[in-house]
């Protein structure tokens, strides 16, 4: 910077005549003292004292200077020049300081935009950690709270304090992590454990820029911990802790259930049919239709059983389906199959096409829901009446229906199911109960119509984008409705996949 | 000279279960061992081998899935896994572990014969390599590769003979989706589904009177496919032709 300057100015001095130009190297001491610091200003003020010298002062072009007054006049330039180093020097500083400042005041109030626009917990949890990850410029670890991460993401060393503070030994601890690096661990709210905990690597920093680091994640958690509390996140947490135990629980008391009440049911089943076909029982045809009805009564009972299970499984809304390529025929003869012995009383006529398209839903869930509406068939037909279930083609869509000649509902038989249970998945069952009217506004759309003298006509579609099949039955109506968004039509997509292949 | 009766291990922790079985299987001519446990299961069938294990699920010791994985690595008996976890995914986990079949309680003891029956069956024929089965009016020749319905000759593609040739050789038996799906189109097809759907609804049309109602190749709903047990007697032999499918 010296050299260009002193060619600036010779060629004022040869080519504008300017012959007094030493004021000229106080420039690049401000531009040293700016960018690089003082040192090199100073560095820079010394270099231009010598060179102001040989140019500018008598004699010229020698570093010897004769008159006393000039040496005043260097001496001067030099007290200037340290001055300007100095003052550029504290300028760049400043400049540095209030840009550090701005980035972080942008970056508390986008945080503090974060919370209060925070629409749960794991939301403020995850602006917690950006926020921290932000400030320290090293890894953060929230332990503990909604959506919170690992204690294996914190180093071994770190694990111990992690646990001594989620015990409640303090609020904060400052621990090493064996490779020079600080961490705290502290706690999201002073107030209370269950927002759980943040561990900051601070790095390896001194006392002092430690000791602000520590006030402004401070703060910044006051901030957090302020807005969790206006959310009353500690409660819900609490709650949602609650209702996972209480699942937990529950899960093991249905499966409790299930096994106590299975295994007794299995012996009788068992010993019944193995009395139902002994020999010493065939001679006498009233001892074997004892045992007969002991087997159908035991049959009766764990469907029922099953039905209670099912229906627990539905309501705590676990309903998940399987989906699978399949036959829509084999739902239906399964489900016949299945109930096989409960129609025995009723003549049972199949209408399967034989050209139906393969559909991608959950068997098992839809032969379920198959299995309950000729179950309410059955019951609600009179002894002896024809039932009819079929298996359609319906536009682009397979229609699954039972016909039975039960009475339906009377217009007085309008009775509403307590609980309707929300359907929260892509396929659940929701019992509710219809009125007469709207069944037959129902049928009338879908072209099923009631005739005269016999029960309602129940379907069910698959694999269309909505799925309904209802029974009525004397006592009442319960309806299940099966709400299955596929996207595409997969039945003729499996008959396209056949004829490619053929 | 009196033949020697089959022998049956039942392997259940409750003694009711244990009870009614033992009648079940000694009125059907069975000779009935019993174990309680998974470990006593073990010892019996290495120290005294039985022609059938049936074993429950839920055993004290350990779980019904380990025994049947450690009796696999060494035994081949055919075995009846019986369990109140009714889910498709559960049963299909057991088949693949090795299991010939498996029934749901509470249940019928004629199904549970009928099922212990089929596993034999199975079993003696891999032992004697039959080269002609029967199932009703479906016959299969293996050495002519040729399939057979009430006498007529039916034409397969490769695939679908490959597909009963299977199904055959597990008579009586589920077997999985999976398995089916690896044997005939590889690993590499194992989610592809709907091609074995596809495939037996053409087999079904080629084989059953009635494909809407089949009697011959059923449906075990979410786990796999069953081919009804073989006809134990020999039946006519069908005419050799040419053969009707190349695999």
């Amino acid at each position: 910077m010296v050299a260009i300057t002193t060619a600036i100015a010779l060629f004022l001095r040869h080519y504008v005549g300017i012959l007094r130009g030493a004021v000229l190297y106080l420039v690049p001491v401000m531009i040293a003292g700016y960018q690089l610091g003082v040192i090199p200003a100073l560095i820079t003020a010394v270099a231009g004292v010598i060179l102001s010298g040989y140019f500018y002062f008598a004699p010229l072009y020698s570093f010897r200077v004769a008159s006393p007054q000039e040496v005043l006049n260097l001496l001067l330039f030099m007290v200037v020049a340290v001055v300007v180093s100095h003052l550029s020097s504290k300028a760049k500083r400043h400049i540095l300081i209030a840009q550090k400042r701005e980035r972080e005041m942008g970056d508390l109030y986008a945080f503090s935009r974060r919370l209060a626009a925070a629409p749960s917990a794991a939301e403020i949890f995850i602006a917690i950690q950006d926020h921290l990850a932000n400030l320290v410029q090293r890894k953060v670890v929230l332990l503990g709270g909604a959506g919170a991460g690992n204690s294996r993401e914190v180093p071994e060393a770190v694990r111990a304090a992690v646990t001594r503070v989620e015990s409640d030994a303090g609020i904060e601890r400052t621990v090493g992590d064996g490779n020079g690096n600080i961490w705290l661990i502290r706690r999201v709210s002073p107030k209370t454990p269950d927002f759980g905990l943040v561990a900051v690597d601070l790095g390896n920093v001194a006392d002092a820029p430690l000791a602000e680091l520590r006030q402004r994640i401070d703060g910044a958690l006051a901030d957090a911990a302020a807005t969790l509390e206006r959310l009353d996140v500690a409660r819900a947490l609490n709650e949602a802790k609650m209702r996972s135990e209480t699942e937990l629980l529950r899960e093991a008391l249905i499966g409790s259930v299930s096994h106590e009440l299975r295994t007794p049911l299995a012996s009788i089943l068992g010993a019944a049919t193995i009395l139902h076909n002994a020999p010493a029982l065939e001679r006498d045809p009233r001892l074997q239709a004892l045992a007969g009805l002991v087997r159908d009564e035991a049959e009766r009972l764990n469907i029922d059983i099953q039905n209670l299970l099912d229906a627990t499984t539905i309501s705590r809304q676990q309903v998940r389906p399987k989906l699978q390529w399949v036959e829509p025929v084999d739902i239906v003869n399964a489900a016949v199959a299945h109930r096989q012995r409960r129609l025995a009383g009723y003549p049972v006529t199949l209408e399967l096409d034989s050209n139906l398209p393969i559909v991608h839903v959950d068997p098992a869930q839809v032969e379920q829901a198959l299995l309950q509406i000729i179950d309410n068939a059955a019951k609600y037909s009179p002894p002896g009446s024809p039932i009819e279930v079929a298996a359609r083609p319906n536009g682009a869509t397979v229609m699954l229906s039972v016909n039975d000649r039960g009475a339906g509902l009377t217009a007085e038989e309008k009775p509403i199911f307590p609980r309707p249970a929300p359907c929260r998945h892509h396929l659940g069952l929701r019992p509710r109960l219809v009125d007469r009217q709207r069944l037959h506004r129902r049928q009338r759309r879908q072209g099923g119509g009631r005739k005269r003298g016999r029960g309602p006509r129940h379907h069910r579609d698959h694999p269309s984008a909505h799925l309904r099949c209802a029974r009525v039955g004397r006592r009442g109506a319960l309806e299940h409705r099966v709400d299955h968004r596929l996207g595409h039509r997969l039945g003729h997509l499996g008959h396209r996949r056949g004829d490619q292949r053929r | 000279m009196t033949e020697i009766p089959a022998s049956v291990l039942v392997v259940d922790d409750e003694i009711q279960i244990r009870r009614f079985l033992r009648t079940g299987f000694e009125l059907d001519g069975f000779a009935v061992q019993e174990a309680e446990t998974g470990a006593e299961a073990l010892r019996a069938v290495a120290l005294r081998p039985s022609d059938l294990v049936i074993l429950d699920l839920g055993l004290p010791d350990m779980d019904g899935a380990d025994v049947l994985e450690r009796l696999r690595a060494w035994s081949s008996v055919p075995l009846i896994v019986l369990s109140v976890r009714a889910s498709e995914s559960e049963k299909v986990r057991l088949l693949e572990l090795g299991a010939d079949d498996y029934v749901v309680k509470p249940f019928g003891m004629a199904e549970l014969l009928a099922r212990a029956h089929s596993a034999m069956r199975r079993q003696l024929r891999a032992a004697r390599g039959e080269p002609v089965m029967k199932f009703g009016p479906l016959a299969i020749d293996f050495g002519a590769r040729a399939v057979f319905i009430s006498e007529r000759r039916v034409t397969l593609t490769p695939k679908e003979y490959r597909l009963l040739q299977i199904l055959a050789q597990h008579s009586g038996n589920v077997v999985t989706h999976q398995f089916l799906l690896r044997e005939v189109w590889g690993n590499e097809h194992l989610d592809d589904t709907h091609y074995l759907r596809i495939f037996v609804r053409k087999l079904r049309r080629k084989i059953e009177a009635d494909p809407t109602q089949p009697q011959i190749l059923l449906t075990e709903l979410g786990v796999g496919y069953r081919l009804v047990s073989a006809d134990t007697g020999s039946g006519p032999e069908p005419a050799h032709g040419a053969p009707a499918a190349a695999p």
